[in-house]
């Protein structure tokens, strides 16, 4: 039965019944197919290579989860510091918006992993194993008592199986990093079962979306692409069809004016998520450029100009003008130049050590001797950096002389490490005026570092203290 | 936002659309995906096995009851520990080097805040533990109710909290660290006023 072609009301990876049909797309290997094949090649050399660069001693990025320390390019977070996950966030998802008002859906076509993997890695395997969209529409139907179907499927899932393993690994080597990755693949798998279930139930699941999935994930899944007619407004660039110039479609006939479009459906072909770009923007449109490359090919062979499937906007595609300054692209931008210099402000001001403060636990709130009046805190002290510090702490207020008792020498903190430290503050009896504010410095030997805590000192009512 | 609808409708079936309307708005009568109901059936089937499993075997113990046990062996634990504690244990204690170092290690996160890194005492904040002079009470068990209690003095506490929190284990440990430095039998009592560590230079 021949399926009916791509319809709006319907999604048509999604059966009538409820069936998953699977799409066979053609490929035409156009400009912007090598471009992005370029991109998506150099996405994962980058992906792949991090966890074996090493800056300071660590790996470029290492999410040492299990030591709740974080190496970013030398830089080493601890939990902390993780109020700074907040720029990343809010960053990553601003920087996708502002991308979007600009470019469409430049993130899912170019970008993103799933379309990466399953364009540049897995439908490359697809191609080498069962041929081109031909020859694996004929695969579908043939019965799997043919040797070759179990042959070439076969093959093809193994060589799957490969690539979903080594993405597994790699993913995982950025939580426990290189040298801590290959003692576990050389040890039986029962030495490490945490890692070895993780690395297992990673592999299963890119093999699932990979092989079975794919642009499910996209249609279903995927909140991005459902945001996009929020997203995107007449002027931002979107993958196109030109109506003006390619409709009414189809041969052109003595009485009958044709345009440009020909109506050969090589752009539905190659559409991975099964649409028709002559439709109009689409829910389901990844922006991946397959139906530009398809229809430029046609149009170059028919001598006719490219471009009638282009990046072009909604305002273009209708005969206007792109304009990309535009109030939101400019608060956009406005926004951005302030989340960079906040965000710059803050990683600058990260230092290489901790220091915490809270009242000790299970003591009174404060004690009243014959010569002073004492409070008793518990200071929380992390070097975060990579050579052994000493620090001193000492006590600052801008009324009442107060002490810190047996501080005087310090105390050395170990790389990586973190101390709780009970801190007895005194104040003279003869000083004591009422509570106060004061703050508690902690400085390193070398001067480098000084971190600031304020604190409260309680005590009695002074005129009680006077006899 | 316009789009061309140029395809021939002839050719494919549009999906119905449902009679109803809430706020004008309408849906077309289309399947969900069969993974998509995949899930909900198995979600239903995993609550039911849950059910089962939680409520009707019994397989999987109930967190409540599990962590009642748990609490209840741990009461038990300490009960024991302290009905056991005697002069005699605690002294037999204080000459175990693994119990001595685990008491040192509470001492010297807690402790000493109070009492000086040396044990030295600090004036006006607690007194000297490295003499042979105690104030509140001179035998083993004195100074292990000490440090469990908290020490009330002229029905009011003069400073020292109760320190149960840490566990009868941990309690004991650093009982014995104070021991660890005394001479069984020559521990001398003394009153608050005597106490050197306290006494106005």
């Amino acid at each position: 039965m021949k399926r009916p072609g791509p319809i709006r009301e319907s999604v048509t990876t999604i059966g009538q019944d409820g069936t998953r049909p699977f799409l066979q797309p053609a490929i035409v290997f156009g400009s912007w197919w090598k471009a992005r094949r370029a991109v998506a090649w150099l996405l994962i050399a980058f992906f792949a290579a991090l966890p074996w660069i090493e800056i300071e001693g660590f790996p470029a990025v290492f999410l040492d989860v299990e030591h709740r320390r974080f190496h970013l390019f030398g830089t080493t977070l601890g939990l902390g510091d993780l109020w700074l996950l907040f720029f990343v966030i809010t960053g990553w998802g601003f920087l996708i918006y502002a991308t979007t008002a600009f470019l469409g859906r430049i993130w899912c076509g170019w970008t993103c992993p799933q379309t990466v993997y399953l364009e540049h890695v897995f439908r490359v395997l697809d191609r080498l194993f069962e041929g081109d969209h031909v020859s694996r529409a004929k695969l579908d139907a043939q019965p799997w008592s043919d040797p070759s179907k179990l042959l070439r499927r076969g093959g093809r899932m193994i060589a799957y199986l490969f690539f979903c393993w080594a993405v597994a690994h790699i993913f995982l080597a950025y939580f426990i990093s290189i040298p801590g990755l290959y003692p576990m693949i050389t040890d039986a798998p029962l030495a490490h079962p945490a890692a070895f279930v993780a690395m297992a139930v990673a592999t299963g699941a890119l093999l699932f979306n990979f092989w079975w999935f794919r642009e499910q994930l996209c249609l279903i899944i995927c909140p991005y692409g459902r945001l996009q007619s929020a997203l995107i407004d007449d002027d931002s660039v979107i993958v196109g069809y030109d109506e003006k110039r390619g409709e009414p479609r189809g041969k052109a006939a003595p009485g009958i004016p044709a345009g440009d479009c020909v109506d050969c459906h090589r752009c539905v072909q190659v559409c991975p998520t099964g649409i028709d770009i002559r439709q109009g923007l689409q829910m389901e449109c990844i922006a991946c450029t397959a139906c530009v490359d398809a229809c430029d090919d046609v149009m170059t062979k028919l001598k006719r100009p490219t471009g009638l499937v282009r990046y072009a906007s909604l305002r273009e595609l209708g005969g206007g003008k792109t304009r990309f300054l535009r109030p939101r692209t400019v608060l956009y931008a406005a926004m951005l130049a302030v989340g960079l210099v906040v965000a710059t402000v803050s990683v600058l001001r990260v230092q290489p050590a901790g220091f915490k403060l809270s009242r000790a636990p299970q003591t009174e709130l404060y004690a009243v001797s014959a010569g002073s009046v004492a409070n008793v805190f518990r200071a929380k002290i992390q070097n975060k950096d990579e050579v052994p510090r000493r620090f001193f702490i000492s006590a600052e207020s801008a009324g009442t002389k107060v002490a810190v008792l047996n501080q005087s020498a310090g105390m050395v903190i170990e790389p990586q490490a973190e101390i709780a430290l009970p801190l007895t503050v005194l104040v003279d009896r003869q000083d004591y005026r009422g509570e106060f504010n004061f703050t508690l410095r902690l400085r390193s030997e070398d001067g480098k570092i000084s971190l600031l805590q304020k604190a409260h000192f309680i005590g009695p009512d002074p005129r009680t203290l006077q006899k | 936002m316009t789009t061309p609808m140029s395809d021939d409708p002839q050719r494919d079936p549009r999906p119905v659309i449902m009679p109803h309307a809430y706020d004008g708005i309408q849906e077309y009568d289309q399947s969900l995906p069969n993974w998509w109901l995949f899930t909900l059936f198995s979600s239903i089937a995993f609550a039911f096995l849950y059910w089962l499993a939680n409520f009707v075997t019994g397989t999987v113990a109930d967190d409540r009851v599990a962590l009642n046990a748990e609490l209840a062996a741990l009461e038990a634990r300490q009960l024991a520990a302290v009905k056991n504690l005697d002069e005699a244990t605690l002294w037999k204690m204080s000459r175990n080097a693994k119990t001595v170092a685990d008491g040192q290690a509470v001492y010297a996160s807690l402790c000493f805040s109070c009492h000086g890194p040396t044990l030295a005492g600090i004036k006006g904040v607690g007194f000297r533990l490295n003499d042979d002079l105690w104030v509140h009470g001179n035998t083993a068990m004195a100074v292990f109710g000490n440090i469990n209690e908290g020490i009330v003095f002229e029905g009011k506490p003069t400073g020292m909290a109760s320190q149960k929190a840490l566990g009868t284990e941990r309690v004991a440990a650093v009982t014995a660290y104070l021991l660890s430095l005394q001479k069984e039998g020559a521990m001398r009592a003394i009153s608050r006023k005597d106490e050197p560590s306290q006494s106005t230079p």
